[in-house]
């Protein structure tokens, strides 16, 4: 009665302005009155189709919170689609309207008891979304009641409310008791109900990594198993990935879940089949292969997973990126499906790729035939990328079956016929690696590739083809005129090509002594002399060295045998696999990343591990993640670098597929190293006199444990050559030294002395900071450094007044970093007239923060017993860089990628004249590590990171042309307002 | 598995339907969304796109983005996502009659009682038609105005003309609720096949699925009878014989096989909208030829120019016909002009330069028969290697009342239930072209 003399009354206010509105029916005003009068209607078809309005309105975006009062008011109807709609309103606007929202509680409350399941289960189900802290309290009471609801439609809401309401509050969760509650509907006899509880404990359970709140134990897993039967699709999903996070306890429990979930691979939805295909991929591992059932479950695995190819190109390619997964931990499950993974011609391109990266690994001796043909057919076709990669796959079949070696030489050979520029260069770098792997034994196809010397203008092809020529001089006629003829414009060569040309002239130097010495004079000097790549003359040094001191020895160290090439193509590192296994069928399986490495911490992620085999405790398929790296392992057969490099995305580095980091960066890292780490232990005095022992250090340092023998030998073709030169045993070098050649090695050794060694934090020159006149004859200059870890201020004070000076003390203003005094200013004497004194003040970063402007502005207060000053002053940033401010390779992707774009800020340095080594090393002096080096057509890309003392991080691409003084730098970080600081440390560091 | 946030957008990026199911992303994501998607080039996967920890997953329908985001990247399926977008595209069809911007403007208070029925904070509740009407309590509005021409349909007095035994391809698309009572089943099936460069057959398969669309107001059951000969498995186990044959097949969860093993007969109660109830795939082995062979000659005329001449015969039995029938060829490097001579006025061809290929169409192509085609095509910079250039030729083509696999629905009952007068029963057969490649 109440209610309705209200309404009565607002319909006769509006009643009066009605006639007003008309006027202004126009304006956004006037349509939110009329839907006000429609609303307050007492037509019930009225009603519902102004509710209707105002959700329309609010679809397209425009704002009807005005009419909240309105809207609740019809939420009191029998009719149940018009209360549907009144709460699809209140869901969406409640939480801007808090108060408000408390006058719809009551109504849900009632709506709660009503008899009819429907109304009950939509009230919970909508408190539950309406996100406001206050209607929480209401909600509790309603909520126990509906878990324990007669009706399963209602209890299965109830259980997703749970995990509704433990997102808003989650202590209120725990504190009344609904985990247990829910915990108990794991049992109900209803599917749809457990499905749901288990959906809801899982969520609650990754916010809690440690509560055993999905305790699984045999007998819940018994009951998942019966309601995966009977559930819907949907609810099957959860309960499998519910199941994929349970360990067995032995190879018979693990045998009989696989059983009971094998029959869900033929379920019509792919998502249940790749949930599936997730717990018998885990469970798998326990099962002793000798097992009968281990054969048929490998049988069963197959199908499923063919079918899912038949989708839609979409879906094709999640599948394809999970199926490259699971081929590269159990080729034999799809080793006779060769056939479904040939491309169709109108597949999207990224199909396309995704397929022939699992052919290549599906390639065996038995199909080897049937994969070439399809691979010469795609070889022809329009598309650029595919082609090159289908190319290079005719060169990854030769180096893993030997049986069809033959077969792809001569199918690479007609493709170099038909000319097609870029069919040629890849195909060139592919049969450069054959020769890796068949030494000597496909020579005569060489007159053919020199024939195609002109085309070749991509780096890659011409290094390829340079090494080519300088491995097999001695059975081309011509080789000299072939290499003098790049030899020509040496220093316009990416660094990859001159560093190729300087080996091959070398080797053709050792096989044809007589007729080349002019060109090997030739490149040595134009390596070393005129060219300012460290690598570059580092190498030519050593060749120059070695074969000015002994030729026999150089000959045995660069015409050395070279370790064969592995034959697996870019395999994912084995503990990266194990984790995506673990995450069959989500997204990140189709990234081919961890979780970890694009969820930010909010959410709890746990590293999955693939469980190890019951029987040998340890299981030798999952090595030890320590012993992944290279170090122990003998340097016979190194992975070839990533062969196939990922066309698809373009990374700066190959992530995805990291097994060994990329060659490039850990060649020239490796060998800086090795000189710096030799030098260093020398007095600083016989390396600037010609003593002839001198070099000896450099061969009997140890290579740094981290950066192993196979890294160096990674890189192509030429490097085998630094390899050996680095693993042969010290040379003893004769007194003899001729002059020539001790002048480039003091050169050498200056270089050496720059580059390797630890450069010390670069700390700005002092500078004024209080003048005399300001501060009664008081007068600081100083500066900030950073020194073994520690922050520092470094002051001169100086007494410009006429009497003493004593009981200094000083303060800082509230700053940015938090930047404090560590302990007292140590002024221990007192300052006379003309006298200058030096303190050191260590800061820490503990001190309360207030950003400033600019960002790293300090304003410090010096006392003494004349008075209190102020100055302010600014330090560098670079100065707040840790040490351990390097990244993770992968987490440095990552983490490029998801910082968005618009937090980059690219800036231009200009006049340096540093290479892209000694500036990295020099940046390396000031906490600002080099994680990646890459190099594009004569530019070098460095990839750094640095992190602040707060714990920012912040990541750096820095470009460099060779040749060219200016530098770009572009910062990415998550509080893009340092950047400009971070920029002007650049600039300080490179060109001090 | 779970959304964050489910939204229809239109092809212009107006947004149609927004819910937000668990208030962890901000509603700029449908911006982000169509600013990433319309940025996307045809070489990148458009499967998972990313914007801080936000990934959007999206299908393409009806002219329609239907995008479902999530942050859980550890847990979300997509798989299950796009699983999910498909079955509510379906859903929507079943219920709206169609899914297009309009049905969906008229039809949003529907579509969103929809949503709030199929998820719960972002996990799947139910997609099955039979559950999810329980709780619909919106009619759906028709867009479609009501139109003299629906009645040509209608066979006068009921006298079963021949016109009125095929049913029109627009006839199913219209909502479920009310209407006449009629029953649809299609076998419809994909046919990929690559011949090689000799004319062998590399390749042949067929993918296939029945697809029943029920407008039955009550669920009776229905007893669809499939060729008795229909054998599943290992060809070598049969023995001789033309029979059918499928490798592998699917069933709906609801669908009953109690006779199929003896009879081949499958029994189903189907519930309204549609739904697929088996899924075949058929690899190599096919019952009849692949449908379409080509006999190519290239060579190199005295002025310089490069000759294509090309025969294509049909091998389908001569009462059927393929329609929409159109060969890709991939041409040279630096085509400039085609000229063409064809042997029958109804087909055309066109040389499309940046796709380096001549297309040529063929509206009607009749079985038992053969067509022919001279191409001239310019290369100013004909090469030995020119001719190794000119590729596989791409077929795309429709077969109407015919499945490659030979699976044929024998008859299709059903039960004497209560339903108000007689049904109309419909079969319809149809066999598409998914990639069929010709070497040369």
């Amino acid at each position: 009665m109440q209610e309705w003399a209200n309404q009565l009354c607002e319909n006769r206010q509006f009643g009066s302005k009605m006639t007003d509105s008309k006027y202004f029916t126009t304006t956004k005003k006037g349509e939110i009155y009329e839907l006000k009068a429609e609303l307050n209607s007492d037509k019930k078809e009225k009603k519902k189709e102004a509710v209707k309005k105002v959700i329309a309105s609010m679809t397209v975006g425009k704002d009807v919170s005005a009419l909240f009062p309105d809207v609740v008011n019809c939420m009191q109807t029998d009719n149940l689609e018009l209360k549907k709609l009144v709460y699809l309103y209140l869901m969406n606007y409640a939480k801007s309207q808090p108060d408000m929202a408390i006058m719809a509680v009551n109504t849900f409350v009632k709506d709660c008891e009503d008899p009819n399941p429907l109304i009950r289960a939509l009230a919970v189900r909508t408190m539950g979304c309406i996100r406001v802290d206050k209607i929480t309290e209401y909600l509790c009471e309603p909520l126990r009641k509906c878990l324990k609801d007669e009706d399963p439609y209602v209890r299965k809401t109830a259980a997703v409310c749970v995990a509704k309401l433990h997102d808003i509050n989650a202590q209120l969760v725990e504190d009344q008791g609904f985990l247990d509650t829910l915990k108990d509907l794991i049992s109900d006899s209803n599917p749809m109900v457990v499905a749901n509880a288990v959906a809801a404990l899982s969520e609650i359970a990754e916010s809690h990594p440690n509560s055993n709140l999905l305790d699984l134990n045999p007998q819940t897993i018994n009951k998942l198993l019966t309601a995966l039967n009977e559930c819907t699709e949907w609810g099957q999903i959860f309960i499998l990935d519910c199941l994929a996070n349970y360990t067995p306890r032995d190879d018979r429990e693990s045998q009989s879940i696989c059983e009971r979930v094998t029959p869900r691979l033929s379920h019509a939805n792919s998502a249940v089949v790749l949930s599936a295909v997730k717990v018998l991929m885990k469970f798998m591992e326990m099962l002793p292969k000798d097992l009968d059932y281990y054969g048929t479950l490998l049988k069963k695995l197959a199908p499923p997973l063919v079918t899912l190819l038949s989708a839609e190109p979409e879906l094709q390619y999640v599948a394809l990126r999970n199926i490259n997964l699971i081929v590269q931990r159990r080729p034999e499950i799809l080793k006779h499906e060769m056939k479904v993974f040939f491309v169709k011609y109108n597949d999207p391109i990224y199909v396309k790729l995704e397929k022939l990266d699992i052919m290549i690994r599906l390639a065996s001796q038995a199909n080897i035939a049937q994969v070439l043909a399809e691979l010469k057919e795609y070889a022809t076709e329009v598309d650029v990328d595919f082609v090159r990669k289908a190319v290079r796959a005719i060169g990854r079949c030769a180096i893993k079956v030997e049986q069809s070696a033959e077969r792809c030489v001569s199918t690479l050979l007609d493709l170099i016929q038909t000319k097609v520029n870029y069919v040629v260069q890849e195909a060139i770098v592919v049969i450069k690696d054959i020769f890796r792997k068949y030494p000597n034994k496909y020579e005569s196809v060489i007159a053919t590739l020199c024939e195609n010397l002109d085309s070749l203008d991509e780096p890659e092809a011409r290094a390829a083809m340079i090494w080519i020529v300088g491995e097999y001089a001695e059975r081309i006629d011509n080789a000299d005129e072939l290499l003098e003829s790049f030899l020509e414009g040496f220093h316009d060569e990416s660094t990859q090509v001159q560093l190729q040309l300087l080996t091959a002239i070398v080797k053709l130097f050792l096989k044809k002594p007589t007729e080349t010495q002019e060109l090997v004079q030739q490149v040595l000097s134009l390596a070393t002399q005129d060219s300012d790549n460290p690598d570059l003359r580092d190498r030519g040094y050593i060749y120059w060295r070695l074969l000015s001191t002994d030729p026999v020895a150089a000959k045995e160290v660069v015409l050395a045998e070279k370790p064969l090439i592995s034959e697996e193509t870019d395999l994912i590192e084995p503990t990266l696999l194990e984790e995506l296994i673990c995450h069959i069928g989500t997204l990140a399986s189709v990234y081919h990343k961890p979780p970890s490495a694009f969820v930010e911490g909010s959410r709890g992620v746990q590293h999955k591990r693939l469980p190890g085999s019951s029987g040998s405790g340890e299981s030798v398929e999952s090595p030890d993640p320590g012993s992944a790296t290279a170090t122990e392992a003998p340097p016979a057969v190194i992975p070839s670098q990533d062969l196939l490099g990922d066309l698809l995305n373009l990374d700066l580095t190959p992530t995805s597929t990291t097994g060994p980091p990329p060659p490039s960066s850990g060649m020239q890292m490796g060998a800086m190293d090795l000189l710096g780490g030799g030098l260093d232990s020398l007095p600083p005095v016989p390396l600037r006199t010609d003593t002839p022992q001198s070099p000896q250090p450099l061969h009997q340092s140890p290579s740094p444990p981290d950066h192993s023998p196979t890294e160096i030998g990674g890189d192509l073709g030429g490097s085998p050559a630094m390899t050996a030169g680095f693993g042969a045993p010290p040379a003893a070098v004769p007194p003899s030294f001729t002059a020539p050649v001790s002048g480039g090695l003091d050169d050498l050794f200056d270089l050496g002395g720059g580059v390797g060694m630890p450069v010390s934090v670069y700390v700005p020159p002092k500078t004024l900071w209080l003048p005399a006149m300001k501060a009664k004859g008081l007068e600081i200059t100083g500066t900030f450094g950073r020194r073994a870890g520690v922050v520092q201020m470094e002051m001169t004070l100086t007494n410009k007044a006429m009497s003493v000076m004593t009981d200094f003390a000083v303060q800082f203003n509230r700053n940015s970093f938090g930047l404090a005094p560590a302990g007292p200013l140590q002024v221990l004497t007192p300052v006379s007239p003309n006298q200058s004194i030096e303190v050191v003040l260590p800061l820490n970063t503990v001190g309360p923060v207030m950003k400033m402007e600019p960002l790293n502005n300090l304003q410090v207060a010096v006392k003494n017993n004349i008075d209190v000053f102020y100055f302010s002053c600014q330090y560098p940033i670079s100065m707040l860089f840790v040490e351990d401010g390097k990244m993770e390779r992968q987490v440095f992707l990552a983490t490029w990628k998801d910082i968005p774009n618009e937090n980059e800020s690219k800036f231009q340095l200009n006049d340096c004249h540093l290479n892209s080594d000694a500036a990295s090393s020099k940046l390396q002096g000031s906490n600002i590590f080099t994680i990646a080096k890459r190099t594009v057509e004569g530019q070098d890309m460095l990839y750094q990171s640095m992190k602040l003392t707060n714990g920012i991080w912040v990541l750096a691409e820095l470009r460099a042309q060779t040749g060219n003084p200016n530098y770009t730098v572009s910062l990415r970080c998550k509080a893009p307002e340092v950047s400009q600081c971070v920029f002007q440390s650049y600039e300080a560091v490179l060109k001090n | 598995m779970m959304i964050s946030q489910v939204f229809i957008l239109s092809s212009k990026g107006d947004r149609l339907v927004y819910k937000d199911f668990r208030g962890d992303v901000g509603s700029d994501a449908v911006g982000i969304f169509y600013d990433k998607v319309t940025a996307l080039t045809g070489d990148q996967p458009p499967v998972v796109m990313t914007h801080k920890d936000v990934h959007f997953v999206h299908v393409w329908q009806g002219g329609l983005y239907l995008v479902a985001t999530t942050t859980a990247a550890a847990s979300s399926s997509p798989f299950a996502i796009i699983e999910f977008l498909n079955r509510l595209a379906a859903l929507i069809k079943d219920y709206c009659g169609a899914l297009s911007e309009k049905t969906l403007q008229m039809n949003f208070a529907l579509v969103y009682e929809l949503l709030d029925e199929m998820l719960d904070f972002g996990y799947v509740q139910s997609t099955s038609c039979d559950v999810l009407k329980n709780f619909i309590q919106t009619e759906a509005l028709s867009a479609r105005p009501f139109s003299l021409f629906d009645l040509a349909n209608v066979g006068l007095f009921g006298a079963d003309t021949q016109q009125s035994k095929v049913a029109p391809g627009s006839a199913a698309a219209r909502p479920m609720q009310g209407g006449k009572s009629e029953i649809f089943v299609d076998v419809i099936e994909r046919m990929s096949v690559v011949m090689g460069a000799n004319g062998v057959l590399m390749k042949a398969e067929v993918e296939g699925e029945v697809v029943v669309k029920c407008f039955l107001p009550s669920c009776s059951e229905i007893r669809m009878g499939l060729n008795e000969d229909l054998s599943i498995g290992d060809p070598q186990l049969r023995g001789y014989g033309a029979a059918v044959r499928v490798d592998e097949c699917h069933f709906h969860p609801a669908v009953r096989l109690d006779e199929f093993d003896a009879h081949r007969i499958l029994r189903l109660s189907p519930s309204q909208g549609e739904q697929s109830i088996m899924q075949y795939r058929l690899a190599d082995h096919l019952p009849l030829a692949p449908p379409f062979r080509l006999f190519p000659a290239i060579e190199k005329d005295k002025t310089g120019r490069l000759l294509l001449f090309f025969k294509l015969r049909c091998d389908l039995p001569p009462k059927s016909s393929a329609v929409n029938v159109s060969a890709t060829v991939r041409v040279p490097k630096g085509c400039v002009s085609l000229s063409q001579e064809l042997s029958s006025p109804d087909q055309s061809a066109e040389l499309q330069p940046h796709n380096r290929a001549v297309v040529w169409n063929i509206a009607r192509f009749a079985g038992g028969t053969q067509l022919s085609a001279l191409f001239k095509l310019d290369v100013p910079a004909l090469s030995s290697a020119s001719t190794l250039e000119v590729g596989p030729v791409g077929l795309t083509f429709e077969l109407p009342k015919v499945t490659a696999s030979g699976l044929h629905v024998r008859f299709l009952r059903l039960a004497p239930a209560q339903h108000r007068g007689p049904a109309r029963r419909w079969v319809r057969y149809v066999t598409h072209s998914d990639s069929y490649a010709i070497r040369i």
